[in-house]
């Protein structure tokens, strides 16, 4: 009796389309878990010399897909604020990859994922999302933009629509095997 | 009783009066480092009659195999007392755990039954 799961993690900036990209293809709607911080209080100028903290409330958003009776796939939407990063620890370790997600009237909001994936060498593809309309940029004035390596796929998608967010995780499973064929 | 071999069992079986923290004696990570949010378990057909009630909960929600972050969804739990909770679990044989996400995948047949699943959708 076994159920392997896989993950993938869907990051990219504030507002560029995770969620909507999760709930394209998952086949529960997407669930929020949420994780409870508490945080040294920044004020300074507190002279009772008590120490104030305060708790903060990361909610993370995912979905599940049953590959097989023994495989299912969960994926895990980054959450929104890029302080957050030892949860993106918590998501990446194990991943299969991640897609960061670009939103071409901010391209510079999704510049930390793919930075957070590159220094540590977990496959990943960049997914334009079109949903926001015509793009006005290149596909190389985005690479330069976003400092990409040329081997990092890039595709375009819309996150609200199922095929084309298929395509983008196939797009990262493939990317995933072609590094497993180099290593070995 | 000492805390060292508290066994998720005491005297007040009412609702949650008792704080998250104390539920879980205090454990902040689990044991088996390997649980993370997609790992997942299935209840094992043993007594529960000893159980507290939130861990009846959860146990109860394993009927069938499910992640840890569905069971922190589903009851509202945050995730690192959903982690522990489910680790203690575990540990006295409530639950059985499966294959959690490797660190690194080397299993090609995994990744291609990942295509072929996604293919499929």
């Amino acid at each position: 009796m076994d159920r392997t799961s896989v993950k993938i993690v869907v990051a990219g900036g504030f507002g560029t389309g995770k969620t909507t990209l999760v709930a394209s293809v998952s086949e529960i709607p997407p669930l929020t878990t949420e994780e409870i911080l508490t945080e040294a209080s920044l004020g300074v100028d507190d002279t009772t010399g008590v120490e104030s903290k305060t708790t903060t409330t990361v909610a993370l958003d995912f979905g599940r897909i049953t590959i097989s009776p023994d495989v299912v796939l969960y994926l895990f939407g980054t959450p929104g604020q890029d302080r957050f990063w030892f949860m993106w620890d918590e998501l990446a370790q194990g991943a299969v990859g991640a897609i960061v997600l670009v939103d071409t009237r901010r391209l510079d909001s999704s510049f930390p994922a793919v930075d957070y994936f590159e220094r540590r060498g977990i496959p990943f593809v960049t997914a334009v999302n079109r949903f926001f309309g015509e793009c006005d940029y290149t596909e190389d004035e985005i690479r330069g933009a976003l400092e990409l390596d040329p081997k990092v796929p890039l595709v375009w998608c819309d996150a609200r629509d199922k095929e084309s967010s298929k395509l983008a995780l196939i797009t990262l499973v493939r990317q995933a095997m072609a590094r497993l064929k180099v290593k070995a | 009783m000492s805390f060292e071999t508290w066994d998720g069992d005491d005297e007040s079986a009412a609702g949650r009066f008792v704080p998250l923290y104390v539920l879980v004696n205090g454990r902040t990570a689990p044991r088996d480092s390997t649980l993370d949010l997609a790992t997942q378990v299935v209840a094992l057909s043993v007594d529960t009659r000893r159980l507290e009630p939130e861990y009846l909960e959860i146990v109860r929600q394993c009927a069938g195999w499910i992640s840890v972050a569905e069971i922190g969804a589903y009851l509202k739990l945050p995730l690192a007392i959903a982690k522990v909770m489910v680790d203690v679990l575990v540990e006295q044989g409530y639950l059985a755990v499966g294959t959690p996400a490797q660190q690194r995948i080397f299993d090609k047949s995994l990744l291609d039954q990942v295509i072929a699943g996604l293919e499929r959708l």
